[in-house]
């Protein structure tokens, strides 16, 4: 258990070793953690960024969501206006056709019973003319008669 | 000539080193009966092969296994590797705040898994690799005397191993404290505190001896701890002495409990090697403020 020249052998061993440590362990192990290690930085930075943007599109959305909702309400409003402008114009409308309507019906009508009026004194005349005839027993000479018999329808 | 098995030569056996030297009378030897006269000139061949082979194994774990490209799922012994790399890197960035020094980190993964891998063989029951040994060179007829064949497995029992690791430690801190702070400012660091320019000699003194006993500490707590587990361990072993099952059973159940508890001292030694590494080396590259 004396020392002796095995010291100087382990020590020289001992620097062999860490050379080769040196040299061809500890590069490749190190650079391949380095490497996990930036490539995981790149991915949560990534991952930040899609967060970011989801939260903006998130963002986004809303806006345009509400724009929407809003251009849709205003839409909704201006065609109810419409729709109510249109039905009023539609009633004022429907009731001029209907005065109008009306109003030449009753021309009608009232030329109508003009008309009749007018048949109904003729035939009135006539049969006066025909009964009275009757009555005196006298052909009435319609056309002697005339003015007569029109001063009677008249006046009936 | 077998010897008589007693419990002093059974310890004895198991705190000899398998040593080869070069000696006077006989030229290159591997005899034990040689060691004294081998001197300096001597190497404990069993610390020497256990430790490279401890090395190499640790360069086969962290150099064979698949390391999957950064966008693929790691593989498992790549999660295992990786977790030892941040580990080191973690108590380098601890100690050392930043650095670009690029040889600290390759530094102290390689003590660590190196000093765990070596304190791990004390885990391997006492007995196992003195005997394989002992009746492999006498079967193979290298030894004449089977107790003549020796092996001790725990490299960092051994002084000159742990030395050895703490002299390339030392080396290198002054190597940085050179390349850092200039020979000058080295020079200085040695000399001019703690009682300024007027007290140089003693000065020195105290800085030299600050300076060497970090190596000497480092190394000898490594080799302490270990060398007392392993002590403890050949004790227990000695129950087996006794011939008897209570002593039987009672060693059994010792070797347990010292082997779980021993499971902390040979992760926490490596790891205090590793740390105390890292620290030398960091006050190695501290400058000025003195």
């Amino acid at each position: 258990m004396n020392i002796n020249a095995t010291l100087i052998s382990q020590a020289l061993i001992f620097a062999v070793f860490v050379y080769i440590c040196y040299k061809y362990i500890w590069p490749p192990i190190l650079s391949t953690m380095e490497e996990r290690e930036n490539k995981m930085a790149a991915g949560l930075e990534a991952a930040k960024q899609a967060d970011d943007s989801l939260e903006e599109a998130k963002l986004t959305y809303e806006k345009e969501l509400k724009e929407a909702k809003e251009e849709a309400a205003n839409i909704v409003e201006k065609a109810n206006k419409r729709s109510s402008q249109i039905l009023n114009d539609a009633k004022v409308k429907a009731e001029a056709e209907a005065e109008k309507i009306i109003e030449s019906g009753s021309k009608k009508l009232e030329n109508e019973a003009n008309k009749t009026r007018e048949e109904l004194k003729q035939q009135l005349s006539s049969i006066v003319v025909e009964t009275a005839s009757k009555i005196i027993d006298e052909e009435i000479d319609e056309k002697k008669h005339e003015n007569i018999i029109k001063k009677a329808a008249e006046e009936i | 000539m077998a010897k008589e098995l007693t419990s002093k030569s059974y310890i004895d056996h198991h705190l000899t080193n398998l040593t080869c030297g070069k000696t006077e009378s006989v030229g290159w030897t591997c005899d034990h009966n040689y060691y004294d006269e081998m001197g300096f000139m001597a190497f404990h061949v069993d610390s020497i092969t256990i430790s490279i082979l401890l090395g190499v194994a640790f360069v086969a774990l962290f150099k064979l296994i698949k390391l999957n490209p950064a966008d693929q799922k790691p593989t498992r012994m790549q999660n295992f590797v990786e977790m030892c790399v941040e580990f080191v890197n973690e108590n380098i960035k601890s100690i050392f705040g930043s650095t670009d020094n690029k040889l600290i980190g390759p530094l102290a993964l390689t003590v660590l898994i190196w000093v765990f891998f070596m304190n791990l063989m004390d885990l391997i029951p006492v007995d196992f690799l003195p005997e394989l040994t002992k009746q492999v060179s006498y079967a193979s007829g290298i030894v004449d005397d089977p107790n003549d064949a020796y092996f001790k497995f725990v490299p960092t029992t051994d002084p000159n191993i742990t030395l050895g690791m703490a002299l390339g430690v030392f080396i290198l801190t002054i190597f940085y404290s050179i390349k850092i702070k200039g020979l000058g400012g080295f020079i200085a660091e040695l000399t001019l505190h703690p009682f300024g320019k007027f007290a140089i000699p003693f000065n020195f003194a105290l800085e030299i001896m600050q300076l060497l006993a970090k190596p000497l500490s480092l190394g000898l707590r490594l080799f302490g701890n270990l060398y007392a587990g392993e002590m403890i361990f050949i004790l227990i072993a000695l129950l087996m002495f006794f011939q008897s099952a209570v002593f039987g059973v009672l060693g059994l159940g010792l070797h347990l409990l010292w082997a779980l508890f021993h499971i902390l001292v040979v992760s926490l030694q490596a790891f205090i090697f590793m740390v105390l590494t890292i620290l030398y080396l960091s006050m190695a590259h501290e400058t000025g403020d003195h």
